[in-house]
């Protein structure tokens, strides 16, 4: 089953310009930082799957992510970090803080689409 | 046929009704034995022709064989040219997606702002120094300077890059893109900045991110991109920066003279 919506969250409008020509066929809405997607996520009740960037001002990703996974609501949703923190323990401490997957940046489209298709396969939060 | 059959001449053979019985019955039997013989040519003929029918099954196996091993040395083809244009479609993507928010804002920290995010997110730059020419005064303004967390390099510490790295210089006089490092340059990349034929600055990338260990080929388009769009999109960001503030200026100047 395809994401209804994707929240796209980064601080950086250019990635938000290659997620939109990369993701054209989902609905996305996108946040600059970790409290605007909070409130993204509150006006849209329908985003599906959340594209998450670690370094952001106000609130970073991981801090996002630890608000998003104690929230009983919308814990199980799926969140894939893409960062340019690419050191091992960056990785670790992403999928530790209840990520999916996490890709590094620079990244290939593909990259993202096989994920998200991998996410859609497991199935039942998507 | 008997050997006696073979041997005696049929008139003989026919002179007492005992020889006809005998006839008779070595004709059945001859004819018994043709019935034999038939079937066992009728058998061979059988044989023969599964034999061939054999042979052709297994020429038509081998063809087959052939076929496939073709359609599978075709299949890995399209699938190698499915990757490849797939990393050629990411590549126009970047360079399309690029190109579009270079030219997306008029406001200069704005435009600096995308080069930057270019060089972190699509090339992979840890560490790059911007170097644009000053429209008065000498040496480079170093518009922006990244990842240098742990002390600036020599060169670029200040507000003015007045020369040293002899790659950057050279890039700066000839305008031509260089990738190092060299014996003298620990630069991995000296991007000219041109507006027409003018090189107004630079963009020097010192460092890439530590899982990215060297620049690509498709790194190398979007360098040459960058060469061609971040210096005019930054100099029409700074043109239409001046030209507002003038006519603010002015403005202001015809309020005050009408004493509003």
């Amino acid at each position: 089953m395809q994401p209804r919506k994707v929240l796209v969250v980064d601080d950086s409008k250019l990635m938000h310009k290659m997620y939109e020509v990369m993701l054209r066929q989902y609905p996305l809405v996108y946040a600059l930082d970790g409290r605007q997607a909070l409130d993204r996520l509150q006006e849209n009740s329908d985003v599906d799957l959340v594209l998450l960037d670690i370094n952001m001002p106000n609130m970073n990703g991981l801090e996002f992510l630890a608000q998003l996974r104690s929230d009983g609501a919308r814990a199980a949703l799926p969140v894939i970090i893409i960062s340019t923190e690419g050191r091992e323990e960056d990785t670790a401490r992403g999928i530790e803080a209840g990520a999916n997957a996490y890709i590094k940046k620079p990244f290939h489209s593909e990259e993202i689409l096989d994920v998200i298709a991998r996410l859609e396969t497991k199935g039942s939060a998507l | 046929m008997s050997e006696r059959s073979a041997t005696e001449s049929p008139k003989s053979r026919l002179e007492s009704p005992a020889v006809g019985l005998d006839l008779v019955g070595e004709l059945r039997s001859t004819l018994e034995r043709a019935g034999e013989l038939i079937r066992v040519v009728e058998s061979n003929l059988r044989g023969a022709s599964e034999g061939t029918e054999g042979a052709s099954a297994s020429e038509r196996i081998a063809e087959l064989e052939r076929r496939l091993s073709t359609a599978e040395s075709d299949v890995k083809e399209l699938a190698s040219r499915l990757v490849d244009s797939e990393h050629q479609g990411g590549r126009l993507m970047n360079l399309y997606v690029a190109t579009y928010q270079l030219h997306a804002t008029l406001d200069p920290a704005e435009v600096q702002a995308t080069i930057a995010e270019i060089a972190i997110n699509l090339l992979g730059a840890d560490q790059f120094v911007l170097l644009l020419r000053r429209d008065e005064g000498e040496g480079y303004e170093i518009a922006l300077l990244e990842g240098m967390y742990d002390g600036v390099l020599p060169f670029y510490d200040g507000e003015t890059y007045k020369g040293g790295d002899p790659m950057v210089d050279q890039t700066l006089r000839d305008g031509v893109l260089r990738l190092g490092p060299t014996a003298e340059s620990q630069a991995l990349a000296a991007v000219p900045l041109r507006v027409q034929n003018d090189i107004v600055g630079a963009l020097v990338v010192l460092k890439l991110l530590d899982h990215k260990p060297i620049l690509r080929a498709e790194d190398r388009d979007l360098l040459d991109l960058l060469s061609a769009h971040a210096a005019s999109a930054m100099f029409a960001a700074r043109l239409f920066a001046t030209k507002d503030r003038k006519l603010r200026t002015l403005e202001s100047l015809v309020k005050l003279a009408r004493g509003e």
